[in-house]
């Protein structure tokens, strides 16, 4: 048994720099702060990525009862959010140099901005249910402010329903728990599942439903009917480079969550074929057309990316209710290229308000002349998002709909593929459009008024960044399928 | 007989002793007798709880030697034995953190009676916790509420004596109960002495006798026991007491006062009737009836209140609410939740009480929530202490709140099905309602605003410092470290029956 502290290093080192940000002096400074900040990010990315290669390693440490441990555990599917969430938070912090300057309050922002991060990489790292309950409240608790940042009446209202929704979410996780415990021997994450079933005889009708509940729960979280309320409000009241990764990355979480409940708690053939798979699907896909069509209808920009956020996690869950490995594949490609893609549409939304002030989809006529890099890069992604070949949620959404059709149910089989394509179409309605009008403002733009309106390197760079790996992730696909297929090879 | 098994005699009757001193004494030296009282005693209950752990039994400490029907006796455990030191830890927290304010709050001339009733409520809670003797322990709950009235009143404005007199009425109904109770099981059985009683009781339950004045007696004395210490619907009293006295009084009165009338309680269940014969009694499912009720109603009051105060004391209602459901589920393991939640119930409200009273100082002096925004920024140490009380209430994890509320739900898994059900959904609504009221509390005050009441003269006072910075270590103590204090609750209730 390898145990290693060294799991705990991406995990404490921002809290602890985090917390720190209000409390150093020198830190009052923006300049040494931001870079502190970037500092301290790239760090804890280069430890993530460090923890992540150190192979299957585990930590114990500490029990809090006989039956609550923390206990830590890299794996396959950890490594792959841990990574992702850390490359996106440095994304995140670079714009957030610039962008933060018409905020107030910085240093609360980011102090709570980098510690978060830590406990994101705990709950990717946790190795039992308990431990992942535990930073999946703190999760909650450190974002919270983010979204209250403004601290305006509507952003604590705003900041409360997300409170009562989480909370909500994390206590159906948690009793989910307690019924759990019962009919397993441990909560220890391994693949397959570790229920009990000569405990479980007699109670599959409970536990199948205390499943559902726990699925319902933690995908509160990532915007899943009928929990998904907080989301539209909570998400565009934050900062932008904060709303980016509460969109792109903080609902993964609630992803993660749930593959850690259905795949390596439940294990994937206790559910195969109940009531509670065709709920599951049912749900998924509802809320991916509920989704784009509240998306489509919306005018103001953040609103609409954040119902696009529901819209496009519950493609992945969607995958994940399948339970075979292609839908499972689609799945952690879709996690990935959407993290990424939304990440950059919101830092481009974020870009426009610091730059012009503009909200509303209805104002960004001529956008695309103002600032062309800017709306260069949120074309791209949006086509990558809609998912027109070669781009990279083609792919994903390729293997969804083939694992949609492997697995013979009757009607969800050719319903996914449809409702999947539907959405598609939505969403190339709800995005596209913006492009359209930004670079083709029609006659009656008054060209004499336009100036350039640019942002800074600093904007740019990461936006550009992401839609490069947004853009190329799609034509090169082929390493990213294999791992992926490989990693839903092993928990299936 | 060892010297350590002397000593929960000994500070029962250094407590009444120092009372008698403390009323001659001028207040700030009162003061110093009291807390170095409570100290001593606590170092004491410490090695009375060592002695017991290292010989990992009970024993029963005979008053004057005189053996029953005619003395009376103090037994010690290790449940006995933690609840001392823990009631003392406690005290002496909320006396150093409310200190100042005592001396704000209460006239010159009066200081030194305060101090009288904190030494006489002590002698009292110990005497609760110790004792043997069902009648003796009636004794000692009338002095606990005579003290427990001197506490809130002694702050002499109208609203104070308001809410002493509603006390003291609900109060003495309380009592009155118990009493009446404890007559007719003296009538039924012959003896006083709880131990006798038990067998008395399990004779004459298992030969059917006697059954309908069995019931009365166990409904006369768990309803006594409920209105004193606020379980719904018999909580009116709570919120005026709670929200009108002294910070410390308010601390003093939700973290032991009632805390020491659920362990009464609780002694009542294993070491007088037995808990078969509760159970058989229907009396647990009662309790747990309106436990659930009270965790919702107490919740639901407390997100109306717009006053800090009146909103941890009704938070009070549904904290009441979870020991009394840990009682009602009427398994071991419910009660062991019951017992620790006391515990993290009392070092979280007693905190958010002391730390309410540091807010509203910088804030004019207003319980007011809008008043009180900012409040945080101005008094730092107060509002961590806040925030850390309230996450504890809510039930986050590394908190007190939490590992009791993990407790509870365990204990709730293994009950009946359906008490499971209900205890599952009630602590869920209720987790939700305590996220709803304590968080958007914890915003508030960190909502920068009333940039009027700063001051840059402005000093906290040491004391208040350092016992916010003693509860919040207490806090997370009981959320981290909780597994042995579990252990010694389960050896402790073992060594009950």
């Amino acid at each position: 048994m390898n145990s290693n502290y060294m799991i705990l290093l991406p995990v404490l080192l921002p809290v602890i720099a985090g917390l720190l940000i209000p409390v150093i002096k020198p830190l009052n400074n923006r300049n040494a702060r931001n870079y502190y900040v970037i500092g301290i990010i790239a760090l804890t990315g280069i430890f993530t990525v460090f923890v992540a290669s150190l192979g299957d390693i585990h930590l114990s440490l500490w029990k809090m009862t006989d039956s609550l441990e923390i206990y830590f555990k890299v794996d396959g599917m950890g490594r792959l959010f841990a990574v992702l969430t850390a490359a996106m938070w440095l994304m995140s912090a670079i714009f957030s140099k610039e962008y933060m300057k018409h905020e107030h309050d910085e240093s609360r922002y980011f102090a709570f901005f980098v510690s978060t991060l830590g406990v994101l990489v705990g709950l990717c790292f946790s190795g039992n249910l308990i431990t992942m309950y535990v930073f999946y409240e703190f999760m909650t608790l450190l974002t919270l402010p983010l979204v209250l940042h403004e601290l305006t009446k509507g952003s604590i209202a705003a900041g409360v329903k997300y409170l009562f929704y989480s909370m909500t979410g994390a206590f159906l996780g948690l009793g989910g728990f307690f019924f759990l415990s019962q009919y397993a021997d441990t909560l220890t994450f391994t693949e397959g599942g570790v229920l009990n079933m000569t405990k479980v005889a007699g109670h599959e009708g409970l536990l199948l439903a205390v499943v559902f509940f726990m699925i319902l729960g933690f995908g509160s979280k990532a915007g899943m009917l009928p929990l998904h309320g907080w989301l539209p409000t909570a998400h565009p009241v934050a900062p932008a480079p904060a709303s980016a990764v509460l969109s792109g990355n903080i609902t993964k979480m609630g992803v993660l969550a749930i593959i850690r409940v259905v795949y390596y708690i439940v294990g994937a053939d206790f559910i195969r074929g109940t009531w509670v798979q065709y709920a599951w699907m049912g749900v998924a896909l509802a809320t991916v057309f509920m989704g784009s069509m509240l998306a489509y209808k919306e005018q103001i920009l953040k609103k609409r990316l954040a119902y696009s956020t529901v819209s496009q996690v519950s493609y992945v869950l969607f995958g994940l209710s399948l339970l075979n490995v292609t839908g499972m594949t689609g799945a952690l490609l879709h996690v990935v290229f959407h993290s990424v893609v939304k990440n950059a549409l919101f830092l481009t939304a974020g870009a426009i308000i610091y730059k012009t002030g503009k909200t509303k989809v209805s104002e960004l006529t001529g956008i695309g002349k103002e600032m062309p890099v800017m709306m260069w890069c949120f074309t791209l992604v949006s086509v990558t998002l809609v998912g027109i070949p070669p781009t990279s949620a083609f792919i994903s959404k390729w293997y969804l709909g083939l694992g949609s059709l492997e697995t013979g149910i009757s009607v969800f089989s050719w319903l996914g593929p449809v409702v999947l394509l539907v959405s598609a179409l939505l969403t190339a309605g709800y995005l596209i459009t913006i492009s359209i009008k930004g670079f083709f403002p029609g006659a009656d733009y008054d060209y004499s008024s336009l100036t350039k309106q640019e942002p800074k390197a600093v904007m740019v760079v990461p936006v550009v960044i992401l839609t490069v790996v947004a853009v190329v992730c799609g034509m090169f696909p082929n390493s990213l399928i294999s791992f992926m297929s490989s990693l839903a090879g092993t928990i299936l | 007989m060892e010297l350590v098994q002397n000593f929960p005699f000994f500070n029962i009757v250094m407590c009444l002793a120092s009372g008698v001193i403390a009323s001659i004494l001028s207040g700030k030296n009162a003061r110093r007798l009291s807390i170095g009282l409570v100290s001593v005693v606590g170092i004491m209950s410490t090695c009375v709880l060592g002695y017991v752990l290292k010989t990992g039994e009970f024993y029963t400490y005979m008053m004057g030697h005189h053996p029953a029907p005619w003395g009376n006796e103090i037994r010690v455990g290790v449940l006995e034995a933690s609840m001392a030191l823990f009631f003392c830890i406690i005290m002496l927290l909320c006396l150093l953190g409310g200190s100042k304010y005592i001396a704000q709050d209460i006239e010159e001339s009066k200081l030194n009676l305060y101090f009288v009733m904190i030494n006489l409520m002590l002698s009292s809670l110990l005497a609760l916790v110790y004792t043997n003797d069902l009648f003796n322990a009636y004794v000692f709950v009338e002095i606990n509420t005579i003290a427990a009235c001197g506490l809130i009143m002694i702050r002499n404005n109208g609203k104070s004596i308001l809410s002493a007199t509603k006390y003291m009425i609900m109060s003495s109904l309380g009592s009155g109960m118990l009493l009446i109770g404890i007559s007719m099981l003296y009538d039924l059985t012959g003896h006083l002495l709880m131990s006798n009683i038990k067998e008395s009781v399990a004779t004459i339950a298992a030969n059917g006798e006697y059954t309908v004045p069995l019931t009365v007696v166990i409904g006369l004395m768990c309803v006594g026991l409920a209105i004193k210490s606020a379980l719904f619907p018999f909580h009116s009293w709570l919120p005026d007491a709670y929200g009108n006295s002294t910070a410390s009084s308010s601390a003093i009165l939700s973290s032991l006062v009632s805390k020491a009338y659920i362990f009464l309680l609780i002694k009542i269940f294993y070491r007088v009737i037995g808990l078969h014969v509760m159970i058989d009694h229907k009396i647990t499912n009662t309790l747990f009836a309106f436990a659930i009720v009270g965790m919702i109603m107490g919740s639901i009051s407390a997100m109306k209140q717009h006053d800090v105060r009146r909103l941890i004391a009704y938070s009070s209602v549904a904290q009441i609410g979870y020991i009394y459901m840990g009682i009602g589920l009427g398994t071991t393991a419910g009660m062991v939740a019951a017992v620790f939640h006391i515990m993290s119930h009392s070092a979280s409200k007693s905190m958010l009480f002391i730390a309410a009273r540091g807010l509203s100082e910088v804030s004019g002096n207003s319980k007011d929530f809008k008043d009180l925004k900012g409040a945080g920024y101005r008094n730092k140490i107060a509002g961590i202490a806040f925030a850390v009380g309230a996450f504890s209430m809510v039930g986050i994890p590394l908190f007190a709140g939490f590992t009791s509320k993990v407790y509870f739900a365990e204990a709730a898994i293994t009950a009946s099905p359906k008490k499971m059900f209900i205890a599952m959904i009630a602590l869920a609504i209720s987790t939700i309602l305590n996220a709803v009221y304590f968080i958007r509390a914890t915003i508030s005050i960190y909502t920068p605003r009333n940039e009027h009441f700063n001051d840059p003269n402005f000093k906290l006072a040491f004391t208040f410092r350092v016992a916010l910075v003693l509860f919040i270590i207490l806090n997370f103590f009981l959320g981290i470290g909780s597994y042995p204090i579990a252990q010694a609750i389960e050896k402790g209730l073992a060594m009950f029956s």
